[in-house]
């Protein structure tokens, strides 16, 4: 199993008035509230933790894209990932690029191949839509965000892989000359990687195109229907899904005992469910970013997330975080991994408000006690 | 002339036209549906490869009925009493209720096309143009694009233009906290709420108001529910104006009324007293007065 550790880079000092108001954490959560002091702080101790993660020896760092929010202070993950690159020798997936959400998929084809070619071709690139918020944040029709997605995505790795200059005359973008450069340095182009929530389509996309699917935020009856729907799909377009590419991403918290886990790290996931990931309903899934078939199902996997009232402890049990001793998390890993046959892990290990002393404390914990029953090959070296 | 509050029966109020009658009971079977009992007539019409679904009514001078982005495909009462006096027709808008998709329509200016293309399949060579809401915003793009089509002119509480008076944004808001904006009245506010609380309760109820928001988002989310571009055509329209707003509109405050009267400044602008946003639903009576003034006044 490869293993990646996760960072959402939360601005946690939020102001009581707001956290008690139940107002939304994302769009329209005032950036007065932000302290660039506190970010710069905080920035420092983010940066040093996902270094942490290639210290103790994960396969992978994540990154990611999120806007207008306290709930991560990271619009451009080539920009964490640019500041990682010299500073680390694993893996860096970009969990992903919002394709949809930029206006010029060129901008993200030039800047994933820079980093490419500069980390010595250790890059991974998601690719995503982003969340529903985001549409209201850039005031970008949700009833686009699929069509420019495939459209982003064909266009770039048509610029990735077929030499230039080309011409491009799509629905979204229309461009007299494709060319960029750099072109990455893996060939025939970085990994690439379909973080989703679990719409049929997203599911069937990655499917297609023989990517690797990685389900977030998901109780572990959407999990199961979701890996088991990639699977079929797989079959459908003629092959086995491989473990390799199939990926589980959820908050990851261990201590030394059950109890003492549960009771560190509850706060934390308490506010990261119910502070941080707090929106209306209609922000999270405005008209149009899900197809009329994907609605329900979609918003049956995310029942309760986002409104700011999820019991935390319930989420737990259903499978959204993995909390325990690292005996229990390594047995629920491997139980886990029997049944869904996931090769790709990706734990959130600093989730909401938790202090950087138990992040490092669970994440060592993991590395020294669970890490190596994990592991099925040998760390990949870089070029 | 006053429209007293609708007392319809179908035999001082004959259909359209007999073939429209005639297909549609054809198409059913003959059997009378309950929107023929009322004297609605209701059939599907097709433009250039969409099914446009339409309901109309009455004799007289055709009156194009543009309905909003919240409208479930409903035929207000208000309706009814213009049917007494015109041949109302009431489409439902591509991508909305019972009519079928048209993905080559990415915002108003192309519906405006499009319901060109629809009065010449209904042969119609102009028409009054009523548009409420978003129908609103449609209604003054049409009638800017082909003023020669449109004889009279009402936008009621009409998007399409903005001003710099804060809105709620309606994309954000779930169906419930959209009644409590859209009505004034405490009665209205309180059938509207029950009513939206049941879309979410009713999976069929809930897709067709989920598409019909996806519809409005494909056209309205950016620029926020207005075409800047509009501001350069309204010069076009020729047809006699009025402009009708509810005066207590909390999704497009009065302002809009006075931004909306300063582009057309021949228009006659009326506001409602009591009234929130959908003064024709809230208020049939205020609202049919003021229409009947304007309409028989220019007639």
């Amino acid at each position: 199993m490869k293993l990646f550790g996760f960072h959402l880079m939360p601005y946690t000092d939020l102001p009581e008035e707001h956290l008690k108001s139940g107002d939304s954490s994302w769009v329209t959560l005032t950036n007065g509230a932000f302290d660039p002091v506190k970010g710069h702080e905080l920035y420092q101790r983010y940066i040093s933790e996902l270094k942490y993660y290639d210290e103790v020896g994960f396969d992978g760092i994540c990154v990611n894209e999120h806007h207008q929010t306290a709930y991560g202070l990271m619009p451009s993950p080539n920009v964490t990932a640019a500041v990682l690159v010299p500073q680390t020798t694993c893996k860096i997936a970009l969990l992903g690029n919002a394709i949809s959400l930029r206006d010029h998929p060129m901008r993200v084809a030039e800047e994933v191949a820079m980093l490419d070619v500069i980390s010595g071709g250790r890059i991974i690139s998601g690719f995503v839509r982003g969340i529903g918020a985001e549409y209201h944040t850039f005031s970008m029709s949700p009833t686009a965000s699929r069509d420019r997605f495939y459209e982003a995505h064909d266009l770039i790795i048509k610029a990735w892989t077929e030499p230039g200059p080309f011409e491009w005359y799509g629905k979204h973008y229309k461009l007299r000359y494709v060319n960029p450069w750099p072109r990455p340095l893996q060939q025939p182009h970085p990994p690439i990687w379909s973080p989703s929530q679990g719409s049929g389509e997203t599911v069937d996309w990655a499917a297609r195109h023989r990517y690797a699917y990685l389900q977030t935020y998901s109780d572990i009856k959407t999990i199961r229907r979701a890996f088991g729907d990639f699977r079929d799909a797989a079959e459908r377009y003629g092959y086995q899904a491989s473990p390799e590419q199939i990926g589980w991403s959820l908050p990851v918290y261990v201590a030394d005992t059950d109890d003492e886990a549960m009771e560190q790290a509850l706060p934390h996931l308490d506010f990261l469910f119910n502070s941080l990931m707090r929106m209306p309903k209609d922000v999270f899934f405005p008209a149009g970013y899900l197809t009329l078939a994907s609605t329900a199902r979609v918003m049956a996997g995310k029942k309760g997330l986002g409104s700011g009232g999820a019991d935390v402890r319930g989420l737990v049990e259903r499978g959204y975080a993995l909390i325990g001793s690292p005996e229990t998390v390594r047995q629920q890993i491997e139980s886990y991994q029997q049944e869904l046959g996931f090769g790709l892990f990706s734990g959130i290990f600093q989730f909401g408000s938790l202090p950087g002393e138990l992040f490092r404390q669970s994440v060592r914990r993991f590395a020294d006690k669970v890490m190596p029953h994990l592991r099925s090959a040998a760390r990949e070296e870089p070029h | 002339m006053h429209l007293e509050a609708p007392a319809y029966s179908p035999h001082t109020v004959p259909a359209v036209d007999d073939s429209f009658r005639r297909t549609l009971e054809e198409s059913k079977g003959n059997s009378m549906t309950e929107g023929v009992e009322s004297g609605i007539d209701e059939r599907d019409v097709d433009v250039r490869g969409t099914r446009i679904h339409l309901m109309a009514s009455g004799t007289g001078p055709p009156l194009l009925y543009l309905h909003g982005a919240g409208d479930l495909g409903a035929w207000p009462d208000g309706l009814t009493a213009l049917a007494r006096r015109f041949s109302v027709y009431r489409p439902d808008h591509p991508g909305f209720n019972a009519s079928g998709d048209n993905s080559s329509i990415d915002s108003v200016h192309d519906l405006a096309f499009f319901y060109l293309d629809l009065l010449d399949v209904l042969g119609l060579d102009s028409v009054i143009l009523i548009g409420a809401s978003f129908g609103g915003w449609l209604a003054a793009d049409i009638a800017s694009l082909d003023p020669s089509r449109v004889d009279k002119l009402v936008l009621v509480d009409a998007a399409g233009v903005r001003a710099e008076t804060p809105t709620p944004d309606v994309f954000a808001l779930s169906p419930v906290e959209v009644a409590e904006h859209a009505y004034h009245t405490a009665a209205a506010r309180t059938a509207a709420i029950g009513q939206a609380a049941q879309i979410e309760q009713d999976p069929s109820l809930f897709e067709r108001y989920l598409r019909n928001r996806m519809s409005t988002a494909n056209v309205g989310w950016n620029p926020y529910m207005h075409d800047p571009k509009l501001l350069d055509r309204l010069h076009r329209i020729i047809a006699p104006t009025l402009i009708v707003w509810g005066a207590e509109d909390r999704l497009l405050p009065v302002a809009y009324a006075w931004r909306w009267a300063g582009l057309l400044p021949t228009a006659r602008v009326e506001i409602l007293e009591a009234t929130g946003h959908l003064p024709l639903v809230e208020q049939p009576a205020a609202f049919l007065d003021v229409v009947d003034d304007f309409l028989g006044s220019v007639r």
